[in-house]
């Protein structure tokens, strides 16, 4: 019975006209984004940001996470009607979205997406409802030893899927990290590498380095790029509605793509892309049509979207329970709780339920929304993936420097962010990917207070990390998959570059 | 082939730099304290020294397998700081709208397709858009004209 009035204050919290608005705005904003290639849900959640300070944390949360959610639907739409991924994780649908499109059954493609993507996303919601309050009061047992090992799996999660191999992948986390300790040190009152610059002394701001990382080196590197303009051939949207034989085929992969996602969304590390990139080739394997595959199956187009949908919603499982963000985006998410001053953990439960409930019943809203949005707006994304997209880059750059602005009408912050900007074009040239570098970031500061912490508590014995079995066995698996990384990555499915 | 070897050196080798430039800065001027009640500067040092012993193993590995690295596009990256640095230096001088338009206008012109007519309608779109919905929407406290 808890659970009812968890779920009645989560209603109570998301159902008012306010947090409606913006969860509308969220899904739409991401819809928008994920149907744009080029502009990923990261850039948005980030430039969203500062935004997200002029509203309560409630608030806010709803519509960044709407942004993330709403992105997986958009993703799927310039997958099938043009076979280009708007997302990375889109990119599987590809495979038989556009077969279908190509059939003169975009709209069949694009409906069954609308469906699979719900039910995935509230199969997602309801292992994250199921699973955070107890995986939270399982983590109330950590100590700082365990705590600085489950960030130290993130971390190694995090960097072991940049495709660019594990060892770049750390050493993006390393620098993050070494980023995170400029300003003032908590427990000395020292300032720490400030160089000479009095505006350092607070540390970096997250906006400014997410703003510059993904924003504005994302657009020097894509604003030159293949401008073709994305004319569609005419696609026939006269019919909707899938056969009943088709209805029936889709029932069971649906069911398999949500579960898939489900787990591997609460992975830390491996997320949407990973999910549908699994499910896809799973079914290929079980499925009695699975030789038909990539040739316009329904089959195809509904598997990966309930995977990525459902990875979606419990990659949020992970990053508010245990603070442990599983993803890029998701270590935003993380950053927009903290600027709110809430510290994500096993106690956000129970500290902010309003919070934690509130956005699990927007979840159910913002879907709903993509649901009913997905379909009498394809033609609205179809003519606006016609605009010539260089009319975007200056946009991003304007709203980029507007919003790392707005925070405190500083101009100091928009050289910062001008300068992580370079800094990520000069290491995107070299292979470095950034993406690490911002998870590092985000959880550094936490793992040297938890490591200074737990030696502390052992009296200075960096044994206690080993002999503490729950941090034994987290480090373990690090370790374990750090190995596995030494794999070639051609074995690998899902780290083949699309 | 040889330059190539060689530039691509350059991204771990600045690792490198970073990474000891890091150990440095907290062992000289940053308390170290001990493994019990550690300072300020002992977990700098550690990650730094870490990322000194990444780069170092990269760079030895990068001599028998060099990994790519891509051309860079000066046009592009002047015309996007170009973009930025107009905002900066225009948003304290003359306000933020003016900026804007100054700034859209130099980002574009890393396009070449992108014809003058174009440019003007995105800036104005763009300024108002901002105003719209920072300033009236948000109410965001910016200095939209410097003087009005």
């Amino acid at each position: 019975m808890e659970l009812l009035s968890n779920l009645a204050l989560g209603f109570a919290t998301a159902a008012t006209v306010y947090n409606l608005t913006y969860c509308f705005v969220g899904v739409f904003l991401g819809t928008f984004i994920g149907v744009l290639p080029g502009v990923g849900p990261l850039a948005a959640v980030a430039m969203l940001l500062p935004v997200s300070f002029y509203l309560p944390p409630e608030t806010a949360l709803v519509m960044l996470a709407g942004v993330y959610y709403g992105a997986e639907y958009g993703g799927s739409i310039a997958s099938i009607l043009l076979n280009i991924p708007g997302t990375p994780s889109a990119s599987v649908t590809c495979l038989d979205g556009y077969p279908m499109a190509r059939d003169g059954r975009a709209g069949v493609a694009l409906f069954s997406t609308a469906i699979a993507s719900f039910f995935g996303a509230i199969f997602g919601v309801v292992v994250m409802v199921l699973l955070s309050p107890a995986l939270a009061e399982f983590a109330l047992l950590f100590g700082p030893a365990e705590y600085f090992a489950v960030m130290v799996l993130g971390l190694v999660a995090a960097s072991v899927v940049s495709t660019s191999g594990a060892l770049r992948g750390v050493m993006m986390v390393c620098l993050g990290i070494l980023l995170g300790t400029v300003g003032v040190d908590i427990n000395s009152g020292e300032t720490r590498f400030v160089v000479g610059m009095p505006e350092l002394r607070d540390g970096v701001s997250l906006v400014v380095v997410a703003m510059g990382l993904f924003g504005i080196s994302e657009v020097m590197v894509s604003a030159r790029g293949a401008t073709r303009s994305y004319a569609t051939e005419r696609i026939s949207m006269s019919k909707f509605l899938p056969t009943r034989s088709e209805w029936l085929r889709s029932i069971g992969p649906a069911i398999r793509g949500s579960a898939i996602g489900s787990f591997f969304g609460t992975l830390p590390g491996t997320g949407q892309t990973v999910a549908s990139f699994v499910g896809y080739a799973l079914e290929k394997r079980i499925s009695p049509r699975g030789d038909k595959f990539g040739t316009g199956q329904i089959e195809g187009v509904v598997v990966p979207e309930a995977a990525n949908n459902a990875a979606a919603q419990t990659a949020f499982i992970p990053t508010l329970t245990l603070g442990i963000p599983g993803s890029t985006t998701m270590a935003l998410m993380l950053g927009a709780l903290m600027i709110h001053g809430i510290t994500p953990g096993p106690r956000l439960i129970s500290e902010h339920p309003e919070l934690f409930w509130g956005l699990i019943v927007s979840f159910l809203f913002g879907n709903l929304f993509l649901l009913i949005l997905n379909i009498p707006l394809i033609g609205l994304w179809v003519r606006l993936l016609r605009v010539p997209h260089y009319y975007l880059y200056p946009t991003v750059v304007v709203l980029i420097c507007v919003g790392v602005y707005s925070i405190d009408n500083s101009i100091f912050d928009i050289w910062m962010t001008l300068a992580f900007g370079v800094l990520g074009y000069v290491l995107r040239l070299f292979r470095f990917e950034p993406a690490p570098l911002l998870i590092g970031f985000v959880l550094g500061p936490m793992l040297e207070e938890f490591f200074r912490r737990a030696m502390l508590l052992s009296r200075g014995d960096p044994m206690v990390f080993l002999e503490r079995p729950g941090s034994a066995a987290l480090l373990g698996i690090a370790l374990v998959l750090l190995l596995a990384t030494a794999i070639p990555r051609r074995f690998l499915p899902w780290a083949r570059p699309a | 082939m040889h330059r190539d070897r060689l530039i691509s050196q350059v991204g771990p080798a600045l690792m490198l730099l970073v990474g000891l430039a890091f150990v440095v800065g907290s062992i000289t001027t940053l308390e170290l304290g001990s493994a019990r009640r550690m300072g300020p500067g002992a977990f700098p040092a550690i990650v730094g020294g870490l990322l000194s012993v990444l780069a170092l193993v990269t760079l030895i590995r990068n001599v028998r397998q060099p990994m790519g690295w891509d051309q860079p596009d000066p046009i592009s990256v002047l015309a996007v700081a170009g973009g930025v640095i107009a905002f900066a230096f225009l948003t304290p001088l003359l306000g933020v709208l003016p900026a804007i338009v100054v700034s859209v206008l130099t980002t574009s012109s890393a396009v070449p397709q992108f014809r003058w007519p174009g440019r003007i309608a995105l800036a104005v779109c763009v300024s108002v858009a901002v105003w719209l919905v920072f300033v009236k929407g948000l109410g965001i406290p910016l200095t939209t004209i410097r003087g009005l």
